[in-house]
């Protein structure tokens, strides 16, 4: 390690921007170009060191090239732009002659266009001829425009174009993603002998890079004895498939041929000198890929049976990624984003008819120690031997890195105390550099780490939740709720409470950004009248719900003396994409803020009968008052109707029977764990356990917070307090249903459910309740082979179906006021429907 | 009802102003998609008689948009959806996918609706696609266009003018004239199945359709092109002076009609009158150097250019033109083959110059495929063109330049394989027609000019020098296949001429040295690789009299004078061809040596 470069930092721009590309160019004087990829052009002054002119495009920067008579032409997204840079300058320092810190700004508009075309990405002015190298979608196009000699900007003539279809990248994906983006391409132009050709204006522009004179030999090899004999240029592009191409310019019917393919995006390409046996002649082209692959382009002496010489193409690979390169008379620079190198590309490798030497020279680069750098300038030499390179960083800093001088064939002289001191800053401050790069790599790639595990979580939740093809039909979902129903006093009202149980059952951890969702509906409101107001929607944000954990919230489901039953609940599980990521990482995601996704959990029912109080026999009712009043209201109201031959008119009643054997199958044998003794002992078992199983467990995952065994065990009824205040009783027994169905030639034995209210939406809401819960245990029943059995279930479903509409007409009845002989009229004729259904459940 | 009629009135009125603007703008693409959008509503209500004139008129104008924009695929489809809904309205049954059958079926139907008129447009319309699709067989079959032709012709055009005009301004209008388009659609059907048919061979029968149809009205290019073609029948018919004719009355109606002037410079060659030939070139260099002449002025103030619908290769090709640098080529090498040689310098000089000039790139894009010979030999010709103009020491310069360029990349030796595809097959081909046979073919003739020039000069020595330079290049090429019949391939031809050339050369330079034995043994070796060189076989004679070999030398010329004749030739390069100038013997003078040898 002889001699450190040392690094000194300009001027900062901000970030580098992902749209257009980086590039730093010298221009005439001292003046140096740069985009940081944005849409921005700066102009610095090396001289002065400060920042002189700001131009701002309409689009992404992709290349600028300085024209002779002193114009800055740059290659945007949506066209070439021309702006007369000196005239700029100059308005520049008249205008802020003291107040030298401010750069001028420009914006640069439409009228500044001279060649509307989309997309181009690399520009070159040969002579007075302007080509722009633009991607359509099938293919590479070169066209040439031929620059107005008048300075105004006004649009350049087309002269013609060349087209190169567009092969697909061969490369691997994530470059081919980048390649494709920035569309990074390259544009140089090769001269025969030892001058540009003889231009009207001819001066150091057409000798610096882009442009180079090669030597003859190569030359001829390469383009062919007739570009030679034309002295015509020729133009190199390098493009992101890795192809090389060259035109010769000004050769009647040439065409784009491909020179070389790198089969990974060229980065860079370039000559050098190597040995400087004729000055100014190039003797070596080089080319760098974006993955390290180098190609260095040497004539050489062929072999005693063959021509006298031929182009030798010496590959060698270097520890990629390339971010950008460049030459000088014998190094090749590149930088890979984390360091700077250099090779030497000795005479060894130009001479030499091994080629071996060539490729062990590439394997054997020298760091610079200078990290970051997304693009760099061409190399000046000073005076005393110093070279010095401007790089950009990714930080978007200009920083001039000096070179020490080399001495071919002998160690470095050993520096001064001073220089020592100065380099050992600025190995520390490389190390710096380096150590807080990776620093911050370091958090970047644990946060990512960590993003994905949760994601990983997320998606097997996911699909844990919303797997079809194996529904959980009986048992259920590995995450699910379920909910228990209890009415509580506060602030002088009662109101149902549902306390609901999330419980996590999977073997999945539910971490951030997860929510539980539960929306509460009156079932007869959701599809027909479907008014917004009558959902209530609750949302409980969680963190961390491990395997086996719950989650226990509580919510009120309805107040006193609302009779909208059966209420719905639905229970899903939401996932915002800021809970999860974080409200900056979202940020970052434009149009993603909002977005969240929502996993349907399970559905609870809250009924009737779940509303409903039981009223113990023994204890006192503490609102017995309002109970006898609506008694007395609900009396006077019906007594206005005709009794329909009943005994008691004013008190309506519904009834349900099921057969003791269904009972006994699914029922008794969970109640009691008793053996079957036959129908007659069992009996008073069969209805006790009923009307136990109806009040006391839980249906459609909604249990009732009572407690204690309130049921007159010596009466098989049960008095209960509707949600309305009705007071409503229900009661069981057995009875044989032979005589009902003579064609049979055994009584069947049932289970006669009554339900008995002066309330007539009590009692059809009740009947609708207990009607659903011996359906779910009709699906419960084992599975037999009677069509008897299934008409009835059918039957059941009818019946439950009409309760269902039967129920809602009346609470919408009721509700919007009809005139009290309508209500009365339509009362009878559902109590009659209820009637005049006499189910048997089997 | 009510609403319907404003509703229609609406649309017409749409359909006017679109009409009117276009004309104004002249904004093509998007009149296309305003029309077509116009359209979509209009056919949102099923298909009714009541508007068909409307709905149809706008249907015509859309698909005149489309195919201005050369959208033929969408202006068929429009035409197809159109015809079906023609039928709707007709009641008519379209049980049938083959357009043909379609349209008779739908003329038949609307023979006696309103409307006739307003199908017939769109059949014009079905026309132009079919001749852009160059289907030219179902124009001729489809008899229906001629009565197309005499209905439009005769009594539309002026009535549809006038009620447009006049009575009813609410009548939707028509962004074409139909009446011009059938009239272009004619000629230019004409025109396209002449150049197909002439190229088929059946120039007699084309003839008088061409001729009828250089009476057509259209615009002065198509006409020129009706003559243009008549003279190419002619041509065929083997009557080149009446073919000139045509050319020159297609040249006199359109100016720029410049393949006219390309085809006379073919018969003046066929003719082999070069003097006429090199004028005409002459001509016409100069006049594609004319900055108009690249874009002739065709379109007129026709929306639909007639370059749309004369897209016959076999006419495109008999339109074509050489490129300017081409032309100027031709001019040069007639000139110098015909005894013109200064003016042939002048010439290759011009193109050199063009070639190196500021303005090389615009020359270098337009050739798409470029006619003129490589650089190389472009400067060997020159060179050689140089020399027979007495100017020596450019035409030296010339070949240094080529030699320098070349020497360095020259193999050791060259294997030849004439069985194998082409005389190009060398060892290390680096591209086609740069392989290191051309490569040697060009440094070998550069040292024989540069031996000529030296011979002018009279400097022996050096001449000697130069000759030895292209005859030792010329013993690398080695042949692997020795079989006469193959051998007389283009680069082999090439490479036997040289030999016989430098070894000619060298040997004439030895007899003014007075080394009598060496001219001998080299004039041999000429005469023994290229026995129908006249030189070589004058001067061996020569040498074998002074040596007092009476009896051979008299063979030897009796033999030589007995050669035919042999004028420059084309059809090998001319530096490859006998000097025209050093040393010469008088052969009269040796006839007169011959009397005495035997006074018979």
């Amino acid at each position: 390690m002889e001699g450190r470069c040392s690094v000194e930092t300009w001027a900062e721009f901000g970030l580098l921007g992902k749209s257009g590309r980086p590039k730093v160019k010298r221009g005439f004087g001292a003046n140096i170009f740069i985009c940081t990829g944005c849409e921005e052009v700066y102009v610095f002054s090396a001289n002065e060191r400060k920042l002189t002119v700001v131009l701002q495009l309409p689009g992404p920067v992709n290349d600028l090239v300085e024209s002779h008579d002193k114009q800055l032409l740059v290659a945007c997204r949506c066209g070439v732009y021309c702006v007369d840079l000196q005239l700029l300058l100059h308005r520049a320092h008249g205008s802020s002659g003291d107040a030298s810190s401010i750069p001028a700004e420009l914006k640069i508009s439409s009228e500044f266009v001279v060649v509307d075309a989309d997309g181009v990405s690399s520009l070159l002015l040969v002579g007075s001829v302007l080509l722009t190298l633009s991607q359509t979608d099938t293919s590479w196009l070169l066209t040439l425009y031929k620059s107005p000699q008048q300075t105004q900007p006004t649009a350049y003539e087309v002269l013609g174009s060349f087209h190169l279809p567009q092969i697909s990248p061969v490369v691997h994906d994530d470059t081919k993603l980048k390649a494709g983006r920035t569309g990074r391409s390259i544009l140089l132009c090769a001269h025969f002998g030892n001058r540009p050709p003889p231009s009207s204006s001819c001066d150091a522009v057409d000798t610096s890079y882009p442009h180079f004179c090669l030597k003859p030999v190569l030359f001829k090899l390469l383009f062919g004895v007739e570009a030679a004999l034309a002295k015509s240029p020729v133009v190199l592009c390098g493009l992101p498939d890795g192809r090389l191409c060259f035109l010769p310019l000004g050769l009647p019917g040439s065409r784009l041929r491909v020179l070389h393919s790198l089969e990974q995006p060229v980065v860079f390409a370039g000559a050098s000198v190597v040995v400087e046996t004729d000055p100014g002649h190039a003797q070596c082209l080089a080319v760098v890929g974006e993955q390290g692959r180098v190609v260095l382009i040497k004539a050489d002496k062929a072999g005693p049976e063959r021509r006298g010489s031929l182009a030798r193409f010496t590959e060698g690979c270097v520890s990629g990624p390339v971010e950008c390169g460049f030459v000088d008379k014998n190094c090749l620079y590149y930088s890979t984003g984390s360091d700077l190198l250099t090779l030497t590309l000795s005479e060894e490798s130009a001479g030499r008819e091994d080629g071996e030497r060539g490729e062990e020279a590439l394997r054997s680069p020298t760091s610079l120690n200078v990290c970051g750098v997304a693009a760099l300038t061409e190399p000046t030499c000073s005076a005393a031997g110093d070279v010095q390179l401007l790089g950009l960083t990714v930080g978007g800093q200009l920083r001039s890195i000096r070179l020490p001088m080399r001495r071919r064939g002998e160690g470095s002289p050993r520096p001064p105390s001073s220089q020592v001191g100065r380099s050992v800053r600025d190995l520390l401050s490389a190390i710096g550099d380096v150590c807080e790069r990776a620093s911050a790599l370091k958090t970047v790639i644990k946060s990512k780490n960590q993003i994905l595990k949760q994601l990983n979580q997320v998606v097997n939740i996911s699909f844990l939740l919303t797997k079809t093809e194996e529904p959980f039909p009986f048992e259920e979902k590995p995450i699910g709720c379920h909910a228990t129903a209890s009415w509580s006093r506060s602030l002088q009202k009662d109101t149902l409470n549902l306390k609901c149980v999330l419980t996590n059952s999977s073997p999945y951890v539910l971490e951030r950004g997860w929510t539980l969702s539960v929306t509460v509906f009156p079932l007869s409101c959701s599809s027909s009248t479907g008014e917004g107001t009558s959902s209530t929607n609750f949302m409980f944000p969680f963190y961390n719900l491990r395997p086996g954990e719950t989650l226990e919230v509580s919510l009120p489901a309805a107040a006193a003396g609302d009779t909208s039953y059966p209420l719905t609940v639905n229970c899903s599980l939401i996932l915002s994409l800021s809970g999860f990521l974080g409200e900056e990482e979202v940020a970052r995601l434009p149009g993603w803020q909002k977005s969240c996704f929502s996993l349907p959990l399970n559905t609870l029912t809250v009924d009737w009968l779940h509303a409903s109080q039981v009223i113990s026999p023994t204890g006192s009712q503490s609102n017995k008052e309002t109970d006898t009043l609506q008694a007395f209201l609900s009396s006077r109201q019906i007594g206005c109707s005709k009794g329909d031959g009943a005994s008691k008119p004013e008190r309506y009643s519904a009834s349900v029977r099921v057969s003791s054997e269904l009972l006994r199958e699914t029922l008794t044998l969970k109640s009691f764990h008793l053996d079957t003794k036959g129908p007659e002992l069992a009996s008073p078992n069969i209805c006790f356990s009923l009307l136990d199983w109806l009040f006391f467990e839980a249906h459609g995952g909604v249990k009732v917070g009572r407690e204690g065994n309130e049921i007159d065990s010596s009466g098989l009824a049960i008095r209960a307090r509707a949600p309305n205040g009705a007071t409503v009783k229900l009661s069981a027994k057995q009875i044989n249903v032979a005589e009902e169905n003579p064609g049979k030639e055994e009584g069947l034995v049932c289970v006669e459910v009554r339900i008995e209210s002066s309330s007539v939406s009590a009692v059809c809401g009740l009947h609708h309740a207990v009607l659903r819960r011996i359906q779910s245990l009709l699906k419960k029943a084992p599975e037999k082979a009677a069509s008897t059995e299934k008409v009835q279930r059918l039957g059941l479903r009818g019946a439950l179906q009409q309760a269902e509409i039967q129920q809602s007409r009346l609470s919408e009845a009721l509700s919007v006021g009809m005139s009290s002989s309508q209500t009365n009229r339509f009362l009878l004729g559902v109590y009659q429907e209820l009637r005049a259904n006499p189910l048997l459940v089997i | 009802s009510d609403k319907m009629l404003s509703l229609l009135d609406k649309w017409v009125q749409e359909n006017n102003e679109l009409a009117n603007n276009f004309k104004v703008g002249n904004n093509s693409e998007q009149s296309c998609s305003e029309f077509h959008k116009l359209l979509r509503k209009i056919q949102g209500i099923p298909p009714d008689a009541g508007h068909a004139e409307l709905e149809l008129s706008v249907v015509y104008n859309a698909s005149v948009c489309f195919i201005a924009q050369s959208q033929i695929v969408e202006a068929e489809l429009l035409l197809q959806q159109a015809t079906e809904r023609v039928l709707q309205m007709t009641g008519d049954d379209p049980d049938t996918s083959d357009p043909l059958v379609l349209w008779r079926t739908v003329l038949k139907s609307v023979r006696k609706t309103a409307f006739h008129h307003h199908v017939l447009y769109l059949l014009s319309l079905q026309w132009a696609i079919w001749l852009t699709n160059s289907y030219l067989k179902t124009i001729r079959d489809f008899q229906e266009i001629s009565a197309l032709l005499e209905t439009l012709s005769g009594k539309v055009g002026d009535d549809c003018r006038n009620e447009t005009k006049a009575k009813f301004p609410d009548v939707p209008k028509l962004i074409t004239d139909p009446r011009r388009l059938v009239e272009l659609l004619q000629i230019c059907t004409i025109i396209t199945q002449g150049a197909e048919r002439l190229s088929e061979g059946w120039s007699s029968e084309v003839l008088s359709d061409l001729q009828a149809a250089s009476t057509l009205p259209a615009a002065r290019a198509l006409v020129a092109y009706t003559h243009l073609l008549s003279g190419a029948c002619l041509a065929h018919m083997n009557r080149p002076q009446m073919a000139l004719q045509c050319y020159k009355t297609a040249l006199e109606t359109d100016s720029h009609c410049v393949c006219a002037l390309y085809q006379s410079i073919l018969i003046y060659r066929q003719l082999k009158n070069s003097q006429a030939e090199i004028q005409t070139l002459r001509i016409l260099h100069s006049i594609l150097l004319l900055p108009s002449s690249s874009e002739p002025a065709m379109a007129g103030t026709h929306l639909l250019s007639p370059s749309l619908f004369l897209r016959s290769q076999s006419l495109s090709s008999l339109l074509s033109v050489p490129s300017a640098l081409s032309v100027l080529h031709s001019l040069a090498l007639k000139c110098v083959l015909h005894s013109r040689a200064s003016e042939g310098v002048e010439h290759y000089l011009d193109l050199l110059a063009a070639l190196h000039s500021e303005d090389q790139h615009r020359i270098g894009v337009h050739a798409e495929v470029s006619t003129l010979p490589k650089l190389p030999r472009l400067y060997l010709e020159a060179g050689a063109a140089l020399l027979m103009a007495q100017r020596p020491a450019d035409c030296m310069a010339l070949c240094s330049e080529v030699i320098s360029t070349t020497q360095d990349l020259l193999p050791q030796k060259v294997v030849l394989d004439e069985s194998e595809t082409n005389a190009a097959a060398t060892e290390d081909v680096k591209e086609e027609g740069e392989g290191g046979l051309a490569m040697f073919l060009w440094t070998a003739a550069a040292y024989l000019l540069q031996g000529h020039c030296f011979t002018h000069m009279k400097d022996w020595k050096q001449a000697v020098t130069h000759y030895t330079r292209c005859i030792n290049l010329l013993v690398k090429v080695h042949y692997k296949n020795k079989d006469t019949d193959v051998q007389q391939g283009g680069d082999f031809c090439i490479l036997q001429r040289l030999k016989g050339l430098s070894f000619a050369g060298r040997g004439i330079s030895f007899t003014q040295m007075d080394r009598m034995k060496e001219a001998l043994r080299d004039l041999q070796h000429s005469l023994q690789v290229l026995p129908e060189g006249v030189g070589a076989g004058l001067w061996c004679g020569e040498v074998l009299w002074r040596l007092s070999r009476r009896c051979d030398a008299a063979a030897c010329w009796e033999k030589t004078w007995s050669l035919p004749t042999q004028p420059l030739t084309e059809t090998l390069p001319v530096y490859v061809q006998e000097p025209q100038t050093g040393p010469l013997l008088d052969s009269t003078e040796l006839r007169h040596r011959l009397h005495e040898l035997h006074p018979v």
